[in-house]
């Protein structure tokens, strides 16, 4: 008993984080049509600045580099790692948003996320190269005097508070003009650009909207974990995020929660705690990391609008009347 | 200054190897109309069926390579006959295509892991001692690869313009509806073009994992982008300007490799991807009358 409660919560704070990750790719592929083939990367620009701003200082002495390490609290460490994403985001989105055609953007954000992992990796001043940041004490857990597994059961509530501001966040731009806005460009951006609007703008903003919702859950992973390295942001983790979003079905918060779910965590976490093969220690991962690929494909081709499809909105009945009210932002389910 | 011409020899090298793999994607580009994320695992794996092929089987290198390339093209048939028709069949939007290729490259490098494990190999042949020939100084092996190069881009070249294959490629690359209703049968010409992308690919992956000498199931994954560089310098779709990318991009690699570091070979690699899409994102050689 003692060692299933705090499985099951370690995996509780995996779904949690996930759902805002899952929300984050929404904002930038479900509701404004970005394709952000290195969303990992701005979880990992959040982890990392979180991290060095909860740090204290690393020096060259005890084997540990990086910069800044200011000691802060953990919350102003979260908000500096959202803000550092977001700030990615938009010098990203410069590089990849443009008229061209969406390839040009897949292969751009994906090239961007390499040279990056490259640089974080090769270049130890930053952020200690490969072996990447370590010795985080656990927030808040001193000052409450909490254990490894009640620091376990702090943080479902503490990441349970920030997910649901983040549905709130992410919910508020869905029905927002905003967000009304960003699905016209995603539907067509001539149609959308000949009303008047900055398509361009518009996408950053998705871009970077999306990429702070990675920094917070990244910042979050950082908190828990305690440590963040180049090896567990590979490209493969943007697959699970893309996975999740793809199989709960985009452009509504609530598939984004399901997918999560059945990719994140069922999929994907669950089966870390396989015992490895000792024959082949490598197959499990190996394995799941198929599945990942496999599912993504198979969902698209059986069911692409994913298991919960976007409601369309209807903002009039047809055929137009007069005197006919306008039809408050009905829903009805696609057909 | 030695060290710099020199430097250039080795970019011949590179950019041979790089034109062979930029024709492949850049050739398949043009006739499908959508980019194969997962070109770069087709490298990997026909490195490795030539490893197994060679090593394993103790076939003659050549022979084994040359099976390889055939094996290639195969696989790329099945996989866009099963997995990616389906897609284009019911005219699924773009951006489908781009997630099922860049799902099947995790699948692919993940089989690939599994069948060859996490280790290096290496092929059994000699690297053999640097010739030198006027300024520059070459292995046996990379002045191969370069004249295996210079006769597949001749081989290409003389496809694309002479056979009846080729103008039909060139047709569909230009419009396919055009090209269907003058009686060209789109749906083999497209499986066609794959087998010819397969066996490139697989070319270029034979040449890429014999210049770096020993390769794992990792290698080759930043080799892409230096592909979509070359591909997108080029002028997209267009495998005449794939081969000035490649040979451009080739040069520059390898030469700031002396002038700056070794490490940020990529990175430049990416930088010039960069400015191209910036300042001339049709490519250097744009075509007439279309953005």
């Amino acid at each position: 008993m003692d060692l299933i409660l705090p499985y099951l919560a370690t995996l509780v704070v995996f779904f949690f984080i996930y759902n805002i990750f899952t929300w984050g790719l929404n904002i930038q592929f479900g509701y404004a049509g970005v394709l952000d083939f290195t969303f990992i990367t701005f979880v990992a620009c959040g982890a990392y600045f979180a991290g060095v701003f909860a740090l204290g200082p690393g020096s060259q002495q005890n084997g540990f580099e990086w910069i800044l390490g200011l000691n802060l609290p953990f919350p102003i460490a979260l908000l500096a790692g959202a803000l550092a994403a977001g700030v990615l985001g938009i010098l990203i989105g410069l590089i990849a948003i443009n008229r061209l055609r969406s390839d040009y953007m897949a292969i751009v954000t994906l090239a961007t996320g390499t040279v990056i992992y490259g640089l974080v990796s090769n270049f130890t001043p930053l952020f200690d190269g490969f072996d990447g940041l370590a010795g985080l004490s656990p927030p808040f857990a001193q000052a409450l005097g909490l254990n490894s597994n009640q620091f376990t059961y702090l943080w479902v509530v503490v990441s349970g508070v920030v997910m649901v501001i983040c549905w709130f966040i992410a919910q508020r731009i869905l029905t927002s003009p905003l967000g009304r806005t960003m699905r016209a460009i995603r539907e067509d951006q001539d149609a959308a650009e000949t009303f008047g609007k900055d398509t361009i703008r518009v996408r950053l903003i998705a871009m970077s909207m999306g990429a702070v919702l990675a920094g917070v859950g990244g910042a979050l992973l950082m908190g828990f974990i305690g440590a963040f390295s180049p090896a567990g942001w590979t490209s493969g983790e943007t697959f699970v995020v893309w996975a999740a979003l793809i199989v709960g079905g985009r452009g509504n918060n609530w598939g984004a929660v399901v997918g999560s779910f059945v990719v994140a965590v069922l999929i994907n976490e669950a089966t870390r705690y396989i015992p490895p093969v000792t024959a082949d220690p490598t197959l499990i991962p190996t394995v799941r990391n198929m599945l990942i690929g496999a599912t993504l494909i198979l969902v698209l081709w059986v069911r692409p609008q994913g298991i919960i499809p976007e409601t369309r909105r209807r903002f009039f009945q047809l055929p137009l009347r007069p005197g006919s009210p306008p039809v408050q932002e009905a829903e009805s389910a696609r057909g | 200054m030695g060290l710099i011409i020199q430097s250039v020899g080795f970019g011949l090298v590179t950019a041979s190897v790089l034109a062979v793999a930029a024709v492949g994607l850049t050739l398949q580009f043009g006739v499908t109309n959508y980019i194969n994320f997962a070109y770069g695992t087709y490298l990997l794996l026909g490195g490795y069926l030539t490893w197994t092929l060679s090593a394993k089987a103790h076939l003659n290198f050549i022979v084994a390579a040359l099976l390889a390339c055939l094996l290639m093209g195969a696989i790329a048939v099945v996989i866009a006959r099963t997995v990616m028709q389906h897609f284009v069949s019911r005219q699924a939007p773009l951006f489908y295509l781009l997630i099922v290729t860049f799902g099947l490259s995790l699948v692919i490098s993940n089989v690939i892991e599994a069948i060859w494990g996490p280790g290096f190999q290496t092929y059994n042949i000699a690297v053999g001692s640097p010739l030198n020939l006027g300024p520059f100084s070459l292995t046996p092996n990379q002045l191969i690869i370069m004249g295996v190069a210079v006769a597949a881009m001749l081989a290409i070249h003389l496809m694309l313009t002479r056979t009846v294959l080729g103008k039909a490629m060139r047709a569909m690359s230009d419009n396919k509806d055009l090209a269907q209703v003058s009686g060209i049968n789109t749906d083999q010409i497209t499986m066609v073009t794959w087998f010819v992308t397969g066996c490139l690919a697989g070319l270029a992956g034979v040449a890429l994992t014999v210049t770096t000498v020993s390769f794992g199931p990792a290698s080759g994954s930043n080799f892409l982008f230096v592909i979509f560089a070359a591909v997108i310098l080029g002028g997209i779709g267009k495998p005449y300007g794939a081969m000035l990318g490649a040979l451009i991009l080739g040069i520059i690699t390898e030469v700031s490799a002396v002038l700056v570091s070794a490490a940020y070979k990529d990175d430049i690699a990416f930088v010039a991807l960069i400015v191209v899409l910036l300042l001339r994102p049709q490519g250097l050689i744009a075509s007439r009358g279309r953005a």
